[in-house]
């Protein structure tokens, strides 16, 4: 199509030509500005003007209950947060949620599109199940595990009680809460993982596996060395996604544990709710989201970065 | 038994732990009272839709229309400002589409909370607590990009000769798009839709944040519900149901698109 154009514009050598042609392209800029600028002005009013907004507040002392606090502060949030223990505690709890959602989802995931790749009769079926944890109101899955995993009113204690094993309240118990929290995520979002893996296997050119076969390697040895890293930027994409979205963990913790037992749920994006809306530091919760966001932003540069090298990973 | 029975069983017993917890809340809503925690489980009982009943003479009503009026508002005003602008970065080679996907990608994985600070100072400034309006405004920090993104990639499937046609025949710009290339792209325009629709009718964070009583959504009214009236679970589960059908139903018809939706920004079209 640009070839055929390039062409034209070459066998028009006729003044007149040339300045309908400049005209039309002119007029086709200015319609297309007309197209895109309230897009543009909208965004710039709804996103970067908050965020930059977001910035200078972390610089000021801001108290909702005294609106005369908003003065410039310099950088003392950003100290205080160096050295405030809840804070560093909420960074190793949203660790631990992270690398043990992460790696569950990964594993399980993968897992799963493997065993399921194939059998392109089930898959439709599979599929449509599959959909119904991710696209749940997060609310819904809250509740849903909530309800699991209180003690006298879960189907899951009882079934438990059953087996002969111990009935612990995991919601209320510091070692297990955590865990909760974790099952549920996992539970929502595996299938995203195995969505995403299960398209690039479908995709997978079959070329380097029979020729691999007819060489006599092993399954194992087939898996390891041509389907691991043909899947690799597939499997890098999913786990950055999913590692960007375990830091926005919200719902789950609000409505499950309120970030207790103590403060062993509690996460830094819950830790900043609290800071600005049940303590109403505003200016101190601003910090703390200004040093979560510059962390995404780099995993999102990442993912980018990724996802830009191999165009087809869907 | 053989691999394929294996297979077969277990694709059974995952879609049974996918599927379970769901239909666990399901039954629970048509069950009476104390009905719904007596352990063990009866199998055999006769369903009641009087959680439902009790649910729509009460305030859940409000919250619920709440709900569908931001959503479908947010859902217009993100397609009649993000289809142009779309139309635009697809046909006119500009260098700001790895911008705008960027973009994309940085408003969709920012926590909720970077946007509700300045927000919620701005709407205590203006008088936008606890109005819809105030809702609508703030669900387009991440409709309006997954907008634009989304419908750039199904413009890009629209192939140009079609318009040339047109413009052959005398038409402009606009009418092109209109008449022609936006009735192509019907069914990305109803996926897109139901997108937006979807991310809108699911938040909490929010609505939480931003509404007090008149403009409270229905997610989080199943919340504060729980906190007056602890223990009638059947109606929290009712609830649950009814805000989980929509969403649920609507998927399914773009289950396709589903992956892509959810990695918006991440992979160009």
């Amino acid at each position: 199509m640009e070839r055929i154009e390039a062409t034209r514009d070459r066998a028009l050598p006729w003044p007149a030509a040339r300045r309908a042609r400049r005209s039309w392209t002119r007029t086709r800029r200015l319609v297309f500005v007309g197209f895109v600028a309230p897009a543009v002005v909208v965004l710039v009013l709804v996103t970067v003007l908050p965020l930059l907004y977001l910035v200078v507040t972390s610089f000021t002392p801001l108290d909702l209950t005294n609106p005369a606090s908003k003065r410039w502060a310099g950088l003392t949030n950003y100290r205080q947060l160096a050295a405030d223990g809840r804070f560093w505690n909420s960074v190793w709890v949203q660790t631990q949620l992270s690398f043990w959602t992460v790696s569950l989802q990964m594993i399980i995931g993968f897992a799963i599109a493997l065993l399921l790749n194939g059998h392109l009769r089930f898959l439709e079926l599979v599929r449509a199940a599959f959909i119904v944890p991710m696209v749940l109101p997060p609310v819904v899955v809250a509740l849903i595990w909530k309800i699991l995993f209180t003690p006298d009113i879960s189907i899951l204690d009882w079934a438990l009680g059953l087996l002969g094993l111990p009935q612990p309240a995991w919601l209320a118990d510091p070692k297990l809460a955590l865990w909760a929290v974790i099952v549920a995520d996992v539970w929502e979002w595996f299938p995203f993982v195995m969505l995403m893996l299960l398209a690039a296997l479908q995709m997978l050119p079959s070329d380097p596996l029979e020729a691999a076969r007819l060489d006599g390697a092993s399954p194992w040895q087939v898996f390891r060395y041509i389907t691991v890293p043909l899947l690799k930027p597939t499997l890098v994409v999913a786990m950055l996604f999913r590692l960007i979205d375990s830091v926005k963990a919200f719902p789950h913790i609000f409505i499950m544990t309120g970030g207790g037992p103590g403060t062993t749920t509690e996460v830094t994006n819950f830790y900043a709710y609290l800071q600005g809306f049940s303590y109403t530091y505003v200016g101190y919760s601003s910090a703390i989201i200004v040093v979560m966001l510059l962390a995404t932003f780099v995993m999102s540069l990442g993912v980018l970065r990724v996802a830009g090298r191999e165009h087809d990973v869907e | 038994m053989n691999s394929r029975a294996w297979t077969a069983s277990g694709t059974v017993l995952l879609m049974l732990v996918v599927l379970g917890p769901v239909l666990f809340i399901v039954q629970m809503s048509v069950r009476s009272g104390l009905e719904a925690f007596r352990m063990p489980p009866t199998l055999v009982f006769s369903p009641t839709l009087q959680n439902y009943i009790d649910l729509l003479e009460g305030k859940f009503v409000r919250s619920l229309m709440n709900s569908t009026v931001t959503a479908t508002s947010t859902t217009v005003l993100a397609l009649l400002l993000g289809v142009p602008a779309a139309y635009a970065f697809s046909r006119a080679r500009v260098r700001a589409q790895g911008l705008v996907s960027l973009w994309t990608l940085t408003t969709r994985m920012a926590p909720p909370i970077a946007f509700g600070i300045p927000f919620f100072l701005l709407y205590k400034d203006l008088g936008l607590i606890d109005t819809r309006i105030g809702l609508v405004v703030i669900y387009l920090t991440f409709n309006l990009s997954l907008v634009i993104w989304m419908m750039r990639a199904f413009f890009d499937g629209v192939p140009r000769s079609l318009e040339e046609a047109a413009y052959i025949d005398g038409a402009g710009i606009s009418a092109a798009f209109l008449r022609i290339v936006l009735p192509l792209s019907a069914p990305g325009l109803a996926t897109t839709a139901i997108f937006t629709f979807l991310f809108a009718w699911n938040d909490f964070f929010y609505s939480l944040l931003l509404t007090r009583s008149e403009a409270v959504t229905a997610p989080v009214a199943i919340v504060n519900f729980m906190n007056y009236e602890s223990w009638e679970w059947g109606k929290v589960a009712a609830a649950a149901t009814m805000i989980m059908l929509p969403v649920v139903a609507l998927s399914v018809v773009v289950r396709k698109y589903l992956v892509r939706g959810l990695t918006a920004g991440a992979v160009k079209g």
